[in-house]
């Protein structure tokens, strides 16, 4: 376990000119990058200075939104964060609802619920497996990420698509439960919880994963809210603050979980904090599936509006079509903001419209952007060697970052 | 002696150090074990493995695909490199971490150009010095991952030579020499070197790892920290050549540990005389052995992550270092005692 | 209802910890227990909701231009067609008929959300249950309607045909498609 030389409050005021500090460029084409450049001053072994420097992968996401019709958004939200692409479209269409004064009836409301979990287990096997490589354990790589696939699997059953699946539209979602849908996610969980066990002898409790981990990247509760961390991160350091349960969307409210707290804040329960998330997903999943009452997937109002070649469609298929006011969707002029927990924390989006076909602003605020100060301080103090552990344990995504 | 007797043993020194034990055999045996290594990462990732090159016989010339590969690419020097040193220094890592298996034998019928006498000393010394090599790689590729690199290596060097030669030393305690011919045959008379001082063979077996950067002391390579390590500049053969550099030393260390540790050519006769008897076949099993525990080592591979620099270094000089001194004191007590 | 939970961690013992993971590393070797599809040798059956490559019904078309507005990507284009006695379209001066239009898929910029699906009044695309296809050159990116209209061929016909299945073993498993 390495002492940590420099202090967190000095951190970014070091100077760090001068001969005596190495400057190394790890990325932009680097294995322990993404996609971006990570600047890191090193006295000896000791890292003393990490400036991030992001906007490699911008690709203007927020302009291209606000010059297209509402509903158009939908694909280009997912884009920011394709591990997690349910919440960036749920979050979305929160917002979106609040601003056309639509409520999605209860099986829809049940339907995202079990979408986002679903999409919140692979987001969380995406961030051990990318943890896992980043420690040189490309075992726990390669079953994390294939074992996203029976997740990746039933929402490809329930959407037609493995990674993009604009599944959540105004006022409901487009597709229902298929047939044997039920009986084929109580499997895949149960392979799950089996795996897990697996998973604690291969990773989470390997002896060199915890001299690893345990006291690396530390940042206490105080400095994790002052830094303004989200997610996992912040739960792992101990804050109980969860968006599912503060603010409770889709069927938050009818479900019992709880949010799993750590205290240390260490790279350590950063990832055990993700473990326990999935156990917790699956338990939603578990209740989702037993108590989706029936009814309509999509609200009154827009069911209405469909024609009755797309009305026999719904009947026969479960499948909704879009009513041709989509293509001219104008809601009131107006403001509204809509929050979701997605895998990686809150994700913010704050919509405006003055009336008109495309939104007046359209504000995007995403959970790395906002894990990304914490990022800065906290890797200051450790070795070069424990900067992978650090950023893997942050699972921070650069393309949701840089939008 | 006559000179047709000179000019027949020249041959045959030729035959053994170019095709069996040497060189040949090791550039199939690397081959081979770099394709069991990934085969059995396959096996525990749930997944296949090389497969597509050769579908017929499970993928095994990938190996011998990558090497073809390796030696078609353009080979790039970069600006600021120290050119000469950063030609020469893969191959003569290569070269050097060959040239003990002069001083290993692998039959009672070795005598040889040179005398059998101090046979594990010299295979010791020049076994450390391979390393060397990469720290003039690290400093000639004007490159600061390499240059990391290198002195990770180095201080890995310094902190695992004395727990390697410890080990050693107990044995040559034990055994009374400082001959591998002699050292098997007293194995024969007790007991496989591995049962009278098992703290010696771990001793030997973790530094057999860290040395050839198995995980999980895949250290100086570090991928996510240091791109490539050592050989973040190369390309074309001379990082095929870097590659396959830490699978000779692997073998190496592990027909030392076979000789060592595993009884050596048992169950094979001990002196008998002849090629055949004398050298293939009690060759044989020594290779075999030693390929097992190369087989071993490479399956870490599949279930660790590395270790940190300071860990690794810390571990050396504190309970590698104690134990390779028990294992001294276990042999010194076992001589008195036995 | 729970709310929180604040967990106490537990480290597992060093000694144990090596063993239990080489042990469990010994297990899986030892029982080879392969989660992936051997591709292209065997290829997916896509279950019938899949979002592949499509194409359109050119009789039940009405050419409303609805696809070609609500296409995020604007990957959709509408062309003048010229509807005859069969209700079949060909090009203009082809033929002497109503005029319409038809739409054609631009590939290349194509995402597959299939919203020009959901907004179509007469549900007139098809989907062709192909999806792994690459193309060779820029122009293929962009067929004509007459290409557009005939269903992509699918590539490695010679493969075993697969669906997955449930599997407590391994996650998702594969069995010969019926």
């Amino acid at each position: 376990m390495s002492e940590r030389v420099y202090n967190i409050e000095e951190a970014p005021n070091i100077d760090v000119s001068g001969d005596r500090y190495i400057m190394l460029q790890i990325g932009p084409s680097h294995p322990g990058s993404g996609h971006m450049r990570i600047k890191v001053w090193l006295d000896g072994d000791i890292v003393v200075k990490v400036d991030p420097d992001i906007g490699f992968v911008h690709r203007t996401s927020e302009w291209l939104s606000e010059r297209r019709e509402f509903i158009k958004a939908i694909p280009i939200v997912e884009r920011i964060m394709l591990p997690d692409t349910i919440h960036a479209n749920l979050s979305y269409i929160t917002t979106l609802e609040r601003l056309l004064g639509l409520e999605a009836p209860p099986r829809a409301q049940y339907l995202r619920t079990l979408a986002a979990e679903i999409n919140r287990i692979t987001s969380h096997l995406y961030g051990i497996g990318i943890f896992g490589i980043f420690l040189g354990s490309s075992t726990v790589y390669m079953w994390a990420f294939g074992d996203r696939e029976p997740f990746i699997d039933l929402m490809e059953m329930l959407t037609g698509a493995r990674i993009t699946y604009s599944y959540i539209i105004p006022g409901g979602v487009r597709w229902d439960m298929p047939k044997g849908f039920k009986e084929r996610a109580e499997k895949v969980l149960e392979y799950m919880e089996k795996r897990l066990k697996d998973y604690d002898d291969i990773w989470v409790k390997n002896p060199v994963v915890q001299s690893r981990c345990v006291n690396v990247g530390v940042i206490d509760k105080t400095n994790a809210i002052r830094l303004g961390v989200v997610g996992p991160n912040l739960r792992a350091s101990g804050v109980y603050y969860d968006t599912r349960k503060h603010d409770p969307y889709a069927a938050y409210q009818n479900v019992d979980f709880e949010v799993p707290t750590f205290k240390n804040g260490d790279a350590y329960d950063r990832l055990l904090i993700r473990v326990e998330e999935i156990k917790q997903s699956m338990k939603i999943i578990k209740q989702v599936l037993k108590d989706m009452p029936e009814g309509k997937i999509i609200d009154e109002g827009t069911y209405k509006q469909l024609n009755p070649v797309m009305k026999k469609v719904y009947d026969e298929r479960a499948r909704v079509m879009f009513p041709a006011f989509y293509n001219h969707m104008r809601p009131q002029p107006g403001e509204a903001t809509g929050r979701v927990e997605a895998g990686r924390g809150e994700i913010f989006f704050y919509l405006r419209s003055d009336g008109g076909k495309y939104p007046y602003r359209f504000r995007w605020v995403t959970p790395s952007f906002r894990n990304l100060p914490f990022f800065t301080h906290v890797a200051v103090g450790y070795r070069l060697a424990d900067l992978p552990a650090i950023y893997g344990s942050v699972d921070y995504f650069p393309p949701e970052a840089d939008r | 002696m006559g000179i047709i007797p000179l000019i027949i043993w020249l041959i045959e020194d030729l035959l053994y150090v170019i095709i069996f034990p040497g060189l040949v055999t090791v550039m199939v045996l690397a081959i081979i074990i770099i394709y069991i290594e990934r085969k059995i990462a396959g096996k525990v990732q749930m997944r296949f493995g090389p497969l597509w090159v050769s579908k017929r016989i499970g993928g095994a010339l990938q190996s011998v695909a990558d090497l073809l590969r390796f030696s078609f690419q353009s080979f790039i020097v970069p600006e600021g490199a120290d050119r000469l040193a950063f030609i020469l220094a893969p191959g003569l890592m290569f070269a050097f971490s060959m040239i003990p298996l002069i001083f290993v034998p692998v039959g009672p019928y070795y005598s040889l150009l040179f005398p059998a006498g101090l046979t594990v000393l010299l295979s010791v010394a020049l076994i450390l010095v391979t390393p060397i090599y990469a720290i003039v790689i690290g400093w000639s590729s004007d490159n600061k991952f390499s240059f990391v690199g290198s002195l990770r290596e180095a201080f890995l060097l310094m902190s695992y030579e004395i727990p390697f030669i410890f080990s050693v030393l107990s044995m040559v305690i034990f055994y009374r020499t400082l001959n591998y011919i002699d050292a098997v045959a007293s194995q024969y008379r007790f007991l496989p070197g591995i049962i009278l001082n098992p703290v010696a063979a771990v001793v030997m077996l973790i530094v057999m790892i860290r040395t050839t950067g198995r995980f999980p002391f895949d250290i100086t390579e570090a991928d996510s920290e240091l791109v490539m390590g050592l050989f973040t500049e190369y390309s074309a053969l001379f990082f095929g050549v870097g590659m396959a550099t830490p699978y000779v030393e692997l073998y190496v260390y592990s027909l030392i540990f076979s000789l060592l540790f595993l009884g050596g050519w048992w169950p094979a006769p001990l002196y008998s005389p002849g090629p055949i008897m004398g050298l293939i076949l009690p060759g044989l099993v020594v290779v075999v052995k030693a390929f097992i525990v190369m087989t071993i080592l490479v399956f870490l591979r599949s279930v660790y992550p590395r270790y940190r620099l300071d860990q690794a270094v810390r571990s050396g000089w504190g309970y590698v270092m104690g134990l390779s001194a028990l294992a001294v004191v276990i042999s010194i007590l076992e001589v008195i005692f036995l | 209802m729970s709310e929180s939970s604040a967990k106490e961690r537990k480290l597992r013992n060093p000694i144990v910890g090596h063993i239990r993971a080489l042990a469990k590393g010994f297990k899986y070797l030892v029982e080879p227990n392969r989660m992936t599809l051997d591709y292209p040798a065997e290829t997916m059956k896509l279950p019938p909701n899949y979002r592949g490559f499509f194409t359109v019904d050119d009789k039940k078309c009405i050419g409303c231009s609805m696809c070609e507005m609500i296409c995020p990507p604007q990957a959709i284009t509408m062309i003048p067609r010229v509807q005859v006695q069969s209700g079949q379209t060909v090009p203009e001066g082809a033929g002497q008929g109503k005029k319409t239009k038809r739409p054609v898929v631009n590939w290349g910029r194509c995402i597959y959300c299939y919203f020009c699906f959901d907004i179509c009044p007469v549900d007139a695309f098809v989907p062709s249950g192909v999806h792994d296809l690459a193309f060779y050159n820029d122009k293929d990116y962009r067929p004509s309607y007459e290409e557009y209209l005939k269903p992509p061929e699918e590539p490695y016909k010679n493969s075993k045909k697969v669906v997955s299945r449930p599997d407590l073993k391994r996650g998702v498993g594969y069995e010969p498609a019926p």
